[in-house]
């Protein structure tokens, strides 16, 4: 199994719901966010690229790549991060991991993986989403899990639920009946920066 | 040479006298602004590393600086005293106790500014449990654990060997295996950031070579700018002529330094695709200060140590704190440069966490450096240079480092 994700850039609105479902659902400290949606050309969030009367509106959603070859698991002088053998989900052991930041480095995605720079601080007083999320630690580096307490169910990650305008797909990569993998015929599909060699399992339809 | 051997100062009876109560006040301040580094230190792991200027997109900072630099530091004194065993040719005139303790200080500074930089430092036991062998980091701390153990043994078996304890055959072997350690220090130090693709400035086959000969630079400077100051000190005698011979050896591995310098930025700018960008960054750009300072101090220490006339003692300690500045820039320029220059830089939601500067937008967090360190950072640095300065003074007072005939 390669569990795996498309996104269809045509279809993404920028709303931001992924973003939100994703913090709420992993409850997520102040600071952190596991998927961010990038405005696309502009020079702040949510403003058009190009130049008049040429313009357009464009955004894409990023967060980790799940990469078969992954760059953090290579680094990790712990093993703190590592590829799930069943599923190929890059996972985070909190628990494990020293604080080096050696995988943030070595990540070509900027800024995909977060550092919990203080003790972890909630806007709510009160935990919110899953019930089996581990809980955010000081001083350790955390990221997109494909909400393994979900996914490993098979449940789909939370960003899937609230998109309005149903940009995401999920399923296995290697079954060609599953979900991500009708996405992906017919359509021009690319991946993030491919040339880092890093072969992310989220794929972009453009 | 004899003009500049000419001036060598005979040392003078009463310093030794001094020296001794100089150490013990040397030994003194250092271990206090060490334990003040402590506190800061602790503070930094009760309050938060938020305390610190990193962040997500420029994850390191000072203290990897620092450790880079510290291990370039340590590699000259190794060096310059099993180069001349190693291959049996003569060597610097007894110095080589003294240029291996100061090895011994700059690897357990450099293992110091890793610990500080650590988030979890109470699970580094992790490291030998849960071990991932495929990681240059882990790679890194085996060599750097094996080149202090080594710098260790081989200090004692020089100490052993004046007493005709140690045949001259196992210290010649001790230090050809030393000497391969410490090139391996640098490499595998190198590949620490050489080796991932993800950063442009770093990812070059270069990097290690490069790193040798920074070393080397450095090294050099610092065992000359010690034992210089302790011949002012009346710790030891040396002959000018020894220093002129470490004088014209600093200029040769500048010149190998700047000339990997060039060959780099011409790579680099050449196809004037994306690596152009590594090269405006550093010739004009926010690194500028850094990348001219570092050209600037490397051809005046090349100066100061070709010219016959200019090598005079005072310009001597000139050109190896000139050296030791440089090679400093180097290593600011490519931790900081490494994060300058994002793979992904479009605008996104900004949060404390993100970036240093990141109350504006993604350009306005990048117009200058990206990272600067706050005074906790300078102060926790500024008590792990003191703990190595402590071992240094420490090994001086303990440790039978003058030369044996001096003694």
């Amino acid at each position: 199994m390669h569990l795996g994700m498309v996104i269809d850039l045509k279809r993404c609105i920028g709303c931001q719901a992924c973003s939100l479902a994703c913090k709420q659902s992993n409850n997520l400290p102040d600071s952190v966010w596991w998927t961010r949606v990038m405005t696309v050309g502009g020079s702040e969030m949510d403003t058009a690229g190009g130049t008049y009367p040429n313009n357009y509106l464009s955004y894409a959603p990023i967060s980790c790549q799940h990469c078969e070859n992954p760059a953090c698991v290579k680094v990790c002088p712990v093993g703190a991060t590592y590829k799930d053998p069943e599923t190929g989900v890059v996972r985070q052991d909190y628990d494990k991991c020293i604080g080096c930041r050696m995988c943030m480095s070595a990540c070509p995605y900027t800024g995909v993986r977060s550092f919990n720079w203080e003790e972890p601080k909630h806007y709510l007083d009160f935990a919110t989403g899953d019930p089996d999320v581990p809980s955010h630690q000081k001083h350790v580096v955390e990221k997109c899990t494909f909400c393994y307490q979900r996914s490993s169910q098979g449940k789909t990650p939370a960003c899937m639920e609230l998109c309005p305008g149903r940009a995401r797909f999920w399923g296995d990569l290697d079954d060609p009946e599953s979900d991500v993998s009708k996405a992906l015929k017919g359509r021009e599909a690319t991946t993030l920066l491919p040339e880092m060699g890093t072969k992310p399992s989220v794929y972009y339809l453009v | 040479m004899t003009d500049t051997t000419a001036t060598a100062g005979a040392v003078k009876a009463p310093a030794a006298k001094r020296s001794g109560a100089g150490l013990n006040i040397a030994i003194g301040v250092s271990a206090v602004v060490a334990v003040i580094g402590i506190v800061l230190w602790a503070m930094q792991l009760s309050g938060g590393m938020v305390q610190t200027a990193m962040r997500n997109l420029d994850s390191w900072g000072l203290y990897i600086t620092m450790f880079m630099f510290f291990v370039g530091l340590s590699a000259g004194g190794l060096i310059i005293s099993s180069v001349p065993k190693a291959f049996g040719i003569k060597g610097f005139g007894g110095i080589s106790k003294v240029a291996v303790m100061t090895s011994i200080a700059a690897t357990v500074a450099a293992i110091g500014m890793v610990v500080v930089d650590l988030g979890q430092p109470a699970r580094v036991w992790e490291l030998f449990a849960y071990s991932n062998l495929g990681s240059p980091l882990m790679w890194d701390i085996i060599v750097l654990m094996v080149y202090l153990v080594l710098s260790c043994v081989y200090l004692w078996a020089q100490v052993q060997h004046e007493k005709g304890k140690v045949s001259a055959v196992a210290l010649r072997v001790i230090s050809v295996v030393a000497l391969v350690c410490a090139v391996l220090v640098h490499s595998v130090t190198a590949w620490i950031f050489g080796l991932q693709q993800s950063h442009e400035m770093w990812h070059t086959a270069l990097l290690a070579p490069w790193f040798v000969s920074s070393a080397l630079v450095c090294g050099t400077g610092l065992v000359m700018a010690a034992v210089i100051a302790l011949r002012a000190a009346g710790y030891l005698k040396l002959d000018q002529a020894y220093l002129v011979k470490l004088a014209k050896l600093l200029a040769v591995f500048l010149l190998v330094d700047l000339y990997f310098f060039g060959c780099d930025l011409l790579t680099e700018a050449f196809p004037a695709g994306s690596g152009l960008a590594v090269v405006d960054m550093l010739v004009s750009g926010p690194l500028a200060p850094f990348f001219w300072g570092e050209v600037v101090l490397s051809v005046v220490a090349i100066v100061l140590c070709v010219v016959p006339q200019l090598r005079t003692t005072p310009l001597m300690v000139v050109a190896a704190l000139a050296a030791i500045a440089a090679i400093f820039c180097k290593r600011a320029q490519l931790l900081v440069g490494g994060f300058q220059i994002p793979n992904i830089d479009m605008p996104a939601v900004l949060t404390p966490f993100t970036v240093t500067n990141w109350e504006g937008n993604m350009a306005q967090a990048y117009s200058g450096m990206v990272y600067w360190p706050t005074p906790l950072e300078f102060g926790v640095t500024l008590g792990v240079v003191a703990l190595g300065f402590l071992i240094f003074f420490l090994g001086l007072k303990l440790l039978p480092l003058k030369p044996q005939d001096q003694e």
